[in-house]
């Protein structure tokens, strides 16, 4: 039915590109002609949002078969941040997933023209990556080396070879460059139309000028839409709104919190060069002088994105589509130099016009999509952090495929809208954070940096006390958590300058820490930990966990139990810890960032039952990781109880006191491996135990530690870590966590029967431990997540995380292996043997250091030593 | 008589520092200061030995010394600060003399520039090597000691008040410094006061109108039922509703000591409009109250010297606070009513933008000074004709005084025989000094000054911007165009230029960037200040004279020793108050 008016949109400019003068006409032909059109009145879709995010994934879910879907947009199709996209399609992307949408999108808009019949200006020009220091030349060869190993031809280049492949740019600053041949310019515009279209034929509706109003819920499920041209039924929603989505995100009774927020991002149009640039001009990215150039009809556009971004609609929308934002010359005057500068010819070239395109970005630098936590059917896929015309098409296919058949293609977790919860939906906080954001989109991304904007909004109540002993900070779900503590003996100054890719000067820091939580103890805050309760009246409790969960959680009172939290594939929705804490209750330990999934997850699959009860108790305790062979030393000291493996075994769960506190959850775990205890303490008692631990442990060498020490720890002892080495496409037996799964538990459980078949059929990829063994620390660069693996000089995989064992004296790496056929590519299935038989090399920004391959951790001798030694030192003390 | 504590510790920690300090000074040539001082009277001599008897003053007096001190240790003068009001000067008070009269004396001390420079160079050899240009961050301590902003808080994201906040800045001239300034919210009314005070003849006047009469104001501007309910609750011991919300700089002090004295007083004074109240009009005239809170202040200043207090400590204090004088520039700014109350030469000048962008000052008060003919018609009608002559002379108020209307300032005020009766029955310090015992030439029909003030009324309208207000150490030095044109450029940051847009020219890039380099230029100086009076103080000390900020001008002016730095700029103190467009234009709406 809506066919022709579509198509009257899409004829009226022909060639049009979005930003001419003459493209606001272009919708407004079709809307004087367009007769008032009834809405239907239900689908099974409604998707919002006419860009290019909303068309994609209508376009997708048409050709999975959805037909029933109806597209509503506000103003005109194409109309946001989509008619003002610079029209540059990238694949240099950071994340393995973000190269993967985009790699998609190029392949997706190559040929839709040739499918639809619609020009959509795609040229493939190829990208210069250009880099002005070693630094970003190592930023870009650790992208190479991800490109290519996922089939996206790319190389780093010399300076002589980009001034052959650019001859305007000035490439004396120039240390080097990546070149990407197969990158594009394309009208992001037209490519919405194109999708638009092609979704229209298979029967996808589209209305323009149709405002969502309002999303009714009914049951913690979507009912349908209130537009300002009546009602439409629904199951699905999918809230593709661009910079409108925060606030159609709270339009609904059960609001959907969706953090992001508007910048406005300036690019400048000029007039032909006298000798018009041939249109194969590659794409230039400058990210060290801030800015991108591309060829436009002969001349450029260049745009960027400066230090002090301006943060824009923070009070709401006030415009149904972007037009008129004021250009401010003086904003982009950096950027201008900064073009003058790589560019020194252009001075003559003659000024179109300075364009103002808002964009949206997100809290962390990646874009959003998934179902909400709270309402079932409520999809999103918003906040693209200018990005939107490289991820269009990957976006809008893996959201299709999570609507069509309940998960995604690949994994997402880094993308999914339950990273976030309520807490990063302040206007503030977006509003401070996005300034940092713009900004990183050109910084140098080096190893574990952390934002410095919307700190300090969680803290356990520990902090002052911690800080005020050279703690300093990272920032998970908006909690505060230590990295390591600077002795005060060390140059403050020196240490604040740690963003490396080679050895950071915390290292030695950090090796003391480690030190001591082998050979003496150490304190670790780890409050942030997600703490649930399930308490029940009678054994509904317990049935749900057995159903929810792969480890029997039917052990007696006090024991702890490691368990996989599975999906219907057997792969990890999350890794935890469940105590019992008796017969009807337990607590259950998560990582920081699994408080909305994980609640999303229970909440999904539990009964409405008002004698089962989950509570969120995480801000209730403080957790105390208490590393060392000394911890138990410390805590019978101060709890008068012994606590040797005899009267508390390893994974045993105790209510004690420590100190005068009573009631205070202690843990034989350390989350390590090592010996020690966590405490989980009210959190009215913290300050009180802390300082009793701390004075009591003065005498066994206590000191505070940070995470950074953890993780040295937990990476040697081979302990995969949810969100980084496991994720939703992860079985236990593809990790070596067949001890955790117990099939035979005689109930039951999700994921049971992927995993019997599996363990019939073999898995086809292993997480595998990796020692690197010719890596120089001081002198090489050092791993950090995504390496592309080698076996025997063949791609496998890519590690997935990666520490310096202090122990170990070596770099370990965790990585997944994968069995690719040399005839087909097809993956096969991964032995021990396939494993075991390999020579290893690990590519580190383009240089390869050989590695061993262990299935289990390596048992260190060097502990084993010094523990001896401290069975004597301990017998000193005649306790 | 000994002093009590503080003040004893006090003198006891500087007089190593003194004693040296003492030793470099060549004999006796310190005394009088042929600078621009607004009276004629040599004031060294006049407020020093309020400092230098071992008076029971305490530490809190002390305090813009001790800043004073902080700053010179800065630019290494620290040994020529203060310490001479503690233990150089006394020796010589007996010979200082006022000037501009005709006593004997007068000629053998009064020295011309040139003496000055040569006395100071040799003092300076003799002394420690001194390190005279100051590197940027010292001249930005300098200028920043003092600074104060205050935002009105957002409710809501929403500031509904038509003040968006205000910025302040002092830089002293004379050591310690005379002026002072004051920031208040009405409570119980609305309206929000801010002032500056410039005192002569030592600190004590403008420091108790500063703390005093902001209470007097918002005392007169509430209506008789608040007063009632203030008056019941002292009477019956219940907490008090508070009045004002004073924003205050931490070197913006009150006194302790007399705090009860003046809460008698001004209870005095609301009982009194209590009891005066008839019950008919309920509204109350701003300018009204104005004008009664200054005239009663004054009076009371004037009265509890007279009635001297049993504390010997607060007796000295409200005798030091009659003596010496004190102008005052007041606003209340309440919705689009501003009021400005000025006694005196300080000055009120509103910021105006001009619909092409630019800036334009008016005018918010008149100085009550010789330049003023309306002043000097009105101080010749006041008193006889054959005082024609002599009550105005040489551009001074009986050859003496600049401002022609002040605070304190009792010479000028009371009677000859009510001076001579309450300084013989005053405290020995009092008696000693030259300058107070010293009546006025040609002093026949006093009074000769009043504190009453000129009011004036604006109606703020959406193009005023902002409001400065300063004592005359700012106008002195700087056109008030220029005043409101730095400011204004200030205010508006980048936006004061108009906007750059392309819009159907032919601008190559070369020619566009060349002229963001420009414009971006021009505003560098802008940032690096985060207070606008600061930034307004940096150009009136630092300007050359092409009107730009002189680094090497600024570093000069700023380590000049104290003596020399009066000589060529006084106290300087600025508020500048922000109004919200936004707020006033909605007034206007409303009232359409």
């Amino acid at each position: 039915v809506m066919l022709p008016r579509l198509l009257a949109v899409v004829r009226g400019p022909g060639s049009c590109r979005g930003w001419r003068e003459g493209s606001p006409a272009r919708g407004s032909a079709s809307a004087t002609v367009a007769p008032p059109v009834a809405l239907p009145a239900q689908a099974q879709v409604v998707v919002c949002g006419g860009g290019i995010m909303g068309t994609s994934v209508a376009y997708h879910l048409s050709k999975m078969g959805w037909k029933d879907v109806v597209l509503l947009e506000q103003g005109r199709l194409a109309a946001g941040s989509t008619r003002f996209c610079a029209g540059i399609l990238s694949t240099a992307r950071h994340l393995a997933i973000e190269q993967k949408m985009a790699d998609y999108s190029n392949k997706l808009y190559h040929q839709l023209e040739q499918e639809t019949g619609i020009q959509t200006g795609y040229t493939r020009t190829g990208s210069i990556f250009l880099a002005q220091t070693q630094d970003r030349l190592i930023s870009l060869k650790r992208i190479n080396s991800r490109l290519n190993v996922i089939g996206i031809p790319c190389e780093i280049i010399s300076p002589k070879k980009v001034a052959e492949l650019h001859p305007l740019l000035n490439v004396h600053d120039l240390v080097g460059a990546m070149h990407v041949p197969e990158d594009a310019v394309v009208s992001s515009a037209d490519v919405a139309l194109a999708l638009a279209s092609a979704a229209s034929q298979s029967g996808v509706q589209i209305y323009d000028r149709t405002s969502i109003l309002h999303v009714m819920v009914k049951k913690g499920q979507v009912a349908g839409v209130e537009t300002d041209k009546g009602q439409i039924q629904c199951q699905y929603f999918v809230n593709c709104a661009g910079q409108w989505a925060y606030e159609l995100g709270l339009c609904s009774e059960e609001p959907v919190s969706i953090p992001l927020h508007a910048c406005e991002h300036f690019y400048l149009l000029t007039r032909p060069w006298e000798t018009p640039l041939p249109s194969s001009t590659p794409t230039v990215v400058d990210a060290d002088g801030r800015i991108y150039i591309r060829n436009w009809q002969g001349g450029i556009l260049s745009g960027g994105f400066e230090k002090n971004p301006k943060p824009i609609f923070t009070e709401g929308k006030n415009q149904l589509e972007i037009q008129n934002l004021q250009e401010d010359w003086d904003h982009f005057e950096p950027l201008l130099s900064s073009l003058l500068r790589r560019m020194p010819q252009l001075e003559t070239l003659e000024i179109v016009k300075l364009v103002n395109c808002p964009e949206t970005f997100t809290p962390d630098m990646r874009c959003i999509m998934g179902e909400s936590p709270s309402v079932r059917g409520y999809f999103v896929l918003v906040g693209m952090n200018s990005a939107g015309l490289s991820f269009g098409g990957g976006a809008g296919k893996y959201l299709a495929e999570w609507m069509v058949y309940g998960y995604p293609s690949e994994n997402v977790w880094e993308l999914d809208l339950k990273r976030f919860g309520a807490l990063q939906s302040s206007r503030t906080f977006l509003r401070h954070r996005v300034m940092e954001v713009m900004p990183l989109l050109y910084d140098l991304k080096v190893p574990r940096w952390d934002f410095q904007t919307g700190r300090q909004l969680r803290t356990s109540p520990l902090y002052d006390r911690l800080d005020a002993q050279g703690a300093r900070w990272m920032e998970k779900h908006g909690f505060e958590r230590p990295k390591y503590f600077i002795p005060p003996d060390k140059d403050l100054l020196a240490l604040e300058q740690s963003k490396t890719f080679y050895k950071p000067d915390w290292f030695e820091i950090v090796e003391s820490e480690v030190k001591c939580c082998k050979e003496a103890v150490c304190v670790i805050d780890m409050s942030s930990f997600t703490k649930f309760e399930i308490t029940s009246t009678g054994d509904q409790a317990l049935e749900i966990l057995q159903y929810l969960f792969s480890n029997d959680l039917d052990v007696p009172v006090g024991h702890i139990v490691h368990t996989g939290m599975l999906n219907e594939r057997g792969g990890y929705e999350n890794d935890c810890s469940i105590a019992r804490l008796s017969k009807r209750s337990f607590f259950m330990i998560s990582p920081t960032d699994q408080q909305v999934h994980c609640w999303a997850w229970l909440k999904k699959y539990m009964p409405e039952d008002s004698n089962l009860i989950l509570e969120d108790v995480t801000w209730k305790y403080t957790a105390l990781n208490l590393i060392g062979p000394r911890a138990v030393d410390v805590l019978s000291e101060l709890s008068y109880a012994p606590m040797t493996p005899d009267h508390f075994p390893s994974l045993f769960c105790k209510e004690m006191s420590v100190g005068y506190a009573n009631g205070i959850r202690v843990m034989s775990m350390t989350h390590t491996g090592e010996p020690g205890f966590m405490l989980y303490i009210p959190i009215e008692y913290a300050l009180h135990v802390y300082n009793e631990v701390m004075s009591v442990g003065q005498k066994y060498g206590i000191r505070n530690a940070g995470y950074y020490a953890l993780r040295s720890l937990r990476i040697e002892k081979f302990f995969a870590f949810w969100g980084q080495d496991l994720n939703t496409l992860t079985t236990p037996l593809e990790c070596g966590g067949e001890s955790r799964v117990k099939l035979d538990k005689g109930v039951d459980f999700i994921g049971r029967d992927a995993l019997l078949q599996q363990r019939q059929n073999g898995v086809y990829k292993r997480l595998t431990m990796f020692i690197l063994d010719d890596h120089d620390t001081d002198l090489d660069l050092w791993p950090w997540w995504g390496e592309p693996i080698y076996r025997n000089g063949r791609y496998v995989g890519k590690t997935t995380s990666s520490a310096y064992g202090y122990t170990l004296e070596r770099h370990v790496c965790l990585g997944f292996v994968h069995n690719f056929s040399e005839d087909t590519g097809e993956e096969q299935v991964v032995t021990a043997d396939f494993i075991n038989r390999g020579e290893y090399e690990i590519d580190i920004a383009g240089h390869r250091f050989q590695a061993k391959a262990k299935l289990y951790p390596v048992p260190s001798l060097l502990t084993h030593k010094r523990r001896k030694e401290d069975v004597e030192l301990s017998d000193l003390h005649g306790k | 008589m000994d002093g009590p504590v503080p003040g004893r510790a006090s003198a006891g920690v500087w007089a190593p520092a003194a004693s040296s300090c003492s030793s470099a000074a060549p004999e006796g040539r310190m005394c009088v200061c042929p600078g621009p001082r607004r009276i004629g009277i040599p004031v060294r001599s006049s407020s020093l030995p309020l400092f230098s008897d071992a008076m029971p003053a305490p530490t809190q007096l002390f305090f813009p010394l001790i800043r004073n001190c902080e700053l010179s240790r800065i630019y290494g003068t620290a040994c020529y600060c203060h310490h001479k009001h503690l233990c150089c000067s006394p020796p010589y008070i007996p010979q200082s003399r006022p000037r501009y009269t005709p006593h004997p004396a007068y000629a053998t001390f009064y020295r011309p520039k040139e003496s000055w420079w040569q006395y100071t160079q040799g003092r300076r050899y003799a002394s420690t090597p001194q390190k005279f240009y100051l590197t940027p961050p010292q001249v930005n301590s300098i200028l920043k000691a003092n600074e104060y902003s205050f935002k009105v808080p957002e409710f809501d994201g929403k500031n509904v008040s038509s003040v968006l906040g205000f910025d302040s800045n002092q830089l002293p001239a004379n050591a310690p410094i005379e002026d002072r300034r004051s920031a208040a919210t009405c409570l119980q009314t609305r309206g929000m006061l801010l002032g500056v005070f410039d005192g002569h003849a030592g600190c004590a006047c403008s420091q108790a109108v500063s703390e005093r009469l902001f209470y007097y104001i918002a005392v007169s501007l509430l209506p008789h039922e608040t007063l009632l309910e203030i008056e019941n609750a002292v009477e019956s011991g219940r907490a008090l509703l508070p009045i004002l919300q004073w924003h205050k700089h931490p070197n913006d002090y009150f006194s302790k000591e007399a705090s009860k004295l003046y809460f008698n007083s001004l209870r005095t004074y609301w009982q009194e409009l209590i009891d005066l109240n008839t019950g008919e009009s309920t509204d109350i005239d701003v300018k009204e109250a104005l004008i009664n809170a200054f005239k009663r202040l004054d009076n009371d200043i004037s009265l509890e010297a007279q009635v001297g207090d049993p504390n010997s400590f607060l007796n000295y204090l409200v005798l030091r606070v009659a003596f010496s004088g004190a102008t005052a520039c007041v606003a209340h700014v309440d919705g689009v009513d501003l009021h400005v109350a000025n006694t005196g030469d300080s000055r009120a000048m509103l910021g105006v933008q001009e619909e092409d962008g630019s800036w334009s000052a008016v005018t918010l008060s008149n100085d009550h000074n010789a330049q003023n003919e309306r002043e000097v018609e009105r101080l010749k009608l006041e008193h006889p004709k054959n005082e024609a002559k002599s009550v105005v002379k040489q551009d001074r108020l009986l050859g003496l005084l600049m401002p022609f209307r002040a605070f304190g300032d009792v010479k000028f005020k009371w009677s000859i025989d009510l001076q001579k009766r309450v300084i013989e029955s005053g405290p020995d310090q009092l008696n000693d000094n030259e300058y107070t015992k010293f009546i006025p030439p040609n002093y026949y029909t006093p009074p000769y000054l009043t504190a009453e003030p000129e009011v004036t009324y604006h109606r703020l309208r959406p193009q005023d911007k902002f409001l400065v207000l300063a004592t005359d150490g700012l106008w002195e030095t700087m056109h008030r165009q220029d005043v409101v044109r730095i400011v204004g450029e200030y205010l508006t940051g980048m936006h004061h230029q108009q906007p750059i847009a392309v819009g159907g020219y032919k601008v190559t890039l070369g020619q566009m960037h060349g002229l963001l380099t420009e414009r971006r230029a021009k505003m560098s100086s802008v940032f690096e200040d985060q207070n606008a009076a600061t930034h307004l103080i940096r150009h009136a000390v630092g300007n050359n004279e092409f009107g730009a900020v002189d680094h090497e001008r600024l570093s000069k002016m700023l380590s000049l020793p104290e003596e020399l730095a009066r000589m060529y700029r006084d106290d300087i103190t600025i508020i500048v108050v922000q109004f919200n467009s936004h707020v006033v234009g909605a007034y206007q709406n409303q009232e359409q």
